[in-house]
């Protein structure tokens, strides 16, 4: 990446040039994208070359932990504590939780082990909304075919369908637990009309939230609904490290690190749910990233080496819009509600270079184009980004900040900047995982007795999301999942269960030449100073 | 020593703190769990959002330099919001569980001329409320912990729910109450039964009436444009 211009140098340029002009450089968007989108950065790519995905191109930080060894070896669990469960959730996050409340409700006996606590995870950090085709301008079909298209054609048109259908049920289904929703200024929230948003990508207006904050909203009330909920049972602080096979293959529950104890905890289980989330925390390609702390793939690894199968995992999500700076607060989400409302991108010499509204991707290779090519803004610490023009925003429509984007300002309040006065830093930053587990509608993947839901699940979103499409997967898949897993816990199991399907992982790992000794699933980030290996000695001493 | 450490730069001054008792050193444009990380400190427990300020993960307890007097109070607050300050001393308050479940089935409140009623049924402290205000110093959020309890308490659900708007479940204020309140969960059933009861909107159920009428399906088929009509 060039040096970029620096920040004094560009805010002359800005404030000379204010309010900039549109781009007036012809664009081919899908030339763009191929050559500056990180999707499409073939040296960050490797190819796998063990597992039921060997021959697909994957980032090569997820690469070496889906080629990876088990922490988790035979004479480790055999004298570990065991506990019996009809549905073991693997996940606290928004689909573990609605997962754990149906299976629950279907009769099952439910525990869910939280790597961190219950409710930890990226659906409380989810600003913009949920979808679901509510307007009478709108339909399922709609909702349908902009979900196809925003994905580019690659999603499972069986499972896009089953999301849209859904729609409307889940949003009832969140106000029965007790959600709120905004609802059109000057209607009643008894026989009104929801508030509703159009989206990059959408063909009507279908964004239903609870102002910036719907994921905040809707976690805390998963949570409590959870907590309260008989016949589920929360587990913090138990990260999952393996699973458990029984004699057929099937998966029969999982081996969890007991973090506070620091020894391992078995889980045998009639069925379990993955819903581990996302992988933003590997930081492919160093970018940043604006997920929660715990997201670095775990899921994937786990269902990898059952042999499940896996797919668009080269496909990722870069949020346009990221705080560039400072380093401390480098990653967070800036909402595509401020380009909604008319914020405007501009680069080192104070032009606009892209049509703020744009598909999120080709808005990400755009930015990332004039950084590149030298034209971004550079600070003295060494972070490189764009303007988001919040300033001439404010100008053309007072008090939009303060009234309109709310948490815009209190994240530029901790970045140290007026938004009123001061363009803010901003760049792309890592923000879902548009591949994943590959599941059928009702949740089930590829190995029998393993579900998974949420953003660790594949073939949903093809691959790119459109925007509320994420908080409506969680709902629409989790309580799928949560259902059929409580049916598929009452089946007879065929014992004996344990970690079998790891000498075969292990001759797959060696006859493709792979070292054995890297381990996974991560559980923390790189900089999370924490050594798994350590850890489980120390227990056993 | 001089109070800000050496020259200021574009990363503020480098500053130096005591964190669960470890000496640190960190820039004041750091928050306190930056800091934490960056000394190489192992983080597996009390982080979430990382900066957001959403997640109520981060609880600390802080004393600032100076504060040592009787009735200078320690203050609670986020880590992922807090910036370092020379001479600070930060601890990490671990999660905060109620005493009691106090269990109630939202479905079961369905009657509206009876489920504020239960509101101090479930939640028998909470017209106990001594005004001490010590929910409302313990929330770092400055939500008006006290006055939520006393509306809820009283039934007046509709006023009191939007006070907990900006809560993030930290549970600082369930440690800080001296009656056993639990505010935090009572603000949720407070919520909870404000959207459960009186959120009916008509578009919804109109869309609902035609999915259950078979009018409103899905052509998974369907030849779709490549750009939107």
């Amino acid at each position: 990446m060039s040096a970029g211009v620096p920040r004094e140098v560009a805010l002359d340029a800005w404030r000379a040039r204010r309010p900039a002009s549109p781009t007036t450089a012809p664009l081919d968007r899908d030339a763009l994208v191929r050559r500056f989108h990180p999707d499409h950065d073939a040296n960050a790519m490797v190819t796998l070359r063990v597992g039921s995905a060997a021959g697909a191109r994957c980032p090569a930080e997820l690469a070496a932990l889906l080629q990876a060894g088990s922490p988790v070896r035979d004479v480790d669990i055999a004298g570990a504590p065991h506990r019996e469960t009809d549905v073991l959730v693997i996940g606290g996050g928004g689909a573990g939780c609605v997962a754990a409340l149906e299976a629950a409700r279907a009769g099952a006996r439910v525990l869910v082990a939280s790597k961190l606590r219950l409710g930890d995870g990226n659906t409380v950090m989810a600003e913009g909304g949920i979808q679901a085709a509510v307007g009478e301008d709108d339909s399922l079909q709609r909702h349908f075919e902009d979900t196809v298209r925003a994905g580019r054609f690659a999603a499972d048109r069986v499972l896009a369908a089953a999301l849209v259908s859904d729609g409307p049920a889940a949003i009832r289904w969140l106000i029965g637990e007790g959600m709120s929703f905004d609802v059109e200024p000057g209607t009643h929230r008894m026989g009104g009309r929801l508030r509703r948003a159009r989206v990059g990508g959408a063909s009507a207006a279908r964004l239903l939230s609870l102002r910036d904050q719907t994921g905040l909203e809707m976690m805390r009330v998963l949570r409590e609904a959870v907590r309260l909920q008989p016949g589920v049972e929360a587990l913090d602080g138990h990260p999952a490290l393996e699973l458990l096979t029984d004699a057929r293959g099937a998966c029969a529950g999982a081996v969890l690190f007991d973090r506070e104890r620091r020894r391992l905890a078995l889980v045998h289980a009639g069925a379990t749910i993955v819903a581990t989330g996302g992988a933003g925390r590997l930081h492919l390609r160093g970018f940043p990233t604006s997920n929660h702390y715990g997201a670095t793939a775990d899921g994937l690894a786990l269902a990898y080496r059952l042999g499940a199968a896996l797919r668009e995992l080269d496909s990722f999500q870069y949020h346009p819009t990221g705080l560039a700076a400072p380093a401390g607060l480098a990653g967070l989400l800036v909402s595509e509600a401020a380009r909604a409302a008319g914020a405007r991108l501009v680069n080192g010499c104070g032009e606009r270079f892209v049509d703020e509204l744009a598909p999120r991707d080709v808005v990400a290779a755009a930015i990332l184009r004039e950084l590149e090519e030298g034209r971004g803004v550079a600070t003295r610490d060494g972070a490189l980004g764009v303007f988001l023009d919040t300033p001439s925003l404010e100008a053309e429509t007072p008090g939009v900040l303060r009234d309109r984007l709310v948490t815009l300002c209190h994240l530029a309040d901790r970045a140290g900047v007026d938004p009123a006065r001061e363009p803010l830093l901003v760049r792309p930053t890592l923000h879902y995982q548009n591949g994943g587990v590959a599941i059928d509608p009702t949740g089930r993947t590829s190995v029998s007795r393993l579900f998974a839901c949420g953003e660790v699940a594949g073939g949903i979103h093809g691959r790119n999301r459109l925007m509320g499409n994420a908080l409506l997967e969680l709902v629409a898949f989790g309580r799928r999942a949560g259902v059929a897993a409580a049916h598929e816990a009452r089946a007879p199991r065929s014992g004996p269960i344990g970690v079998a399907h790891l000498s075969d992982w292990q001759r797959a790992m060696i006859a493709a030449g792979l070292p054995l000794d890297a381990c996974s699933p991560q559980l923390f980030p790189s900089y999370g100073n924490f050594d798994l290996a350590a850890a489980l000695t120390e227990g056993v001493a | 020593m001089s109070r800000e450490g050496d020259e200021p730069d574009a990363r503020g001054a480098r500053v130096r703190l005591r964190f669960e008792g470890q000496e640190l050193e960190a820039r004041t444009d750091a928050s306190l769990v930056q800091a934490w990380l960056d000394a190489g400190l192992p983080l597996v427990e009390n982080v979430g959002c990382m900066g957001q300020g959403v997640c109520g993960a981060c609880r600390v307890l802080v004393r600032r330099e100076g504060e040592h007097a009787p009735g200078e109070s320690v203050q609670t607050a986020l880590a992922c919001e807090t910036r370092c300050e020379h001479g600070m001393e930060v601890t990490f308050v671990d999660p905060i569980s109620a005493r009691r479940p106090r269990p109630y089935d939202l479905r079961a409140l369905g009657d509206s001329w009876t489920a504020f009623d239960r509101i101090p049924e479930i939640f028998p402290e909470a017209p106990h409320c001594r005004h001490c205000g010590g929910c409302d110093r313990a929330c770092p959020k400055g939500i008006e912990v006290e006055r939520m309890v006393g509306l809820a308490s009283v039934g007046r659900a509709f006023d009191a729910a939007p006070l907990f708007d900006e809560c993030v479940m930290c549970n600082l204020c369930i440690a800080a109450c001296p009656e056993h309140i639990d505010p935090a969960h009572l603000g949720q059933l407070v919520r909870r039964l404000v959207a459960s009861l009186a959120l009916r909107p008509a578009d919804l159920m109109a869309r609902l009436r035609e999915i259950e009428a078979g009018t409103q399906t899905v052509d998974v088929e369907a030849e779709i444009p490549e750009e939107a009509p």
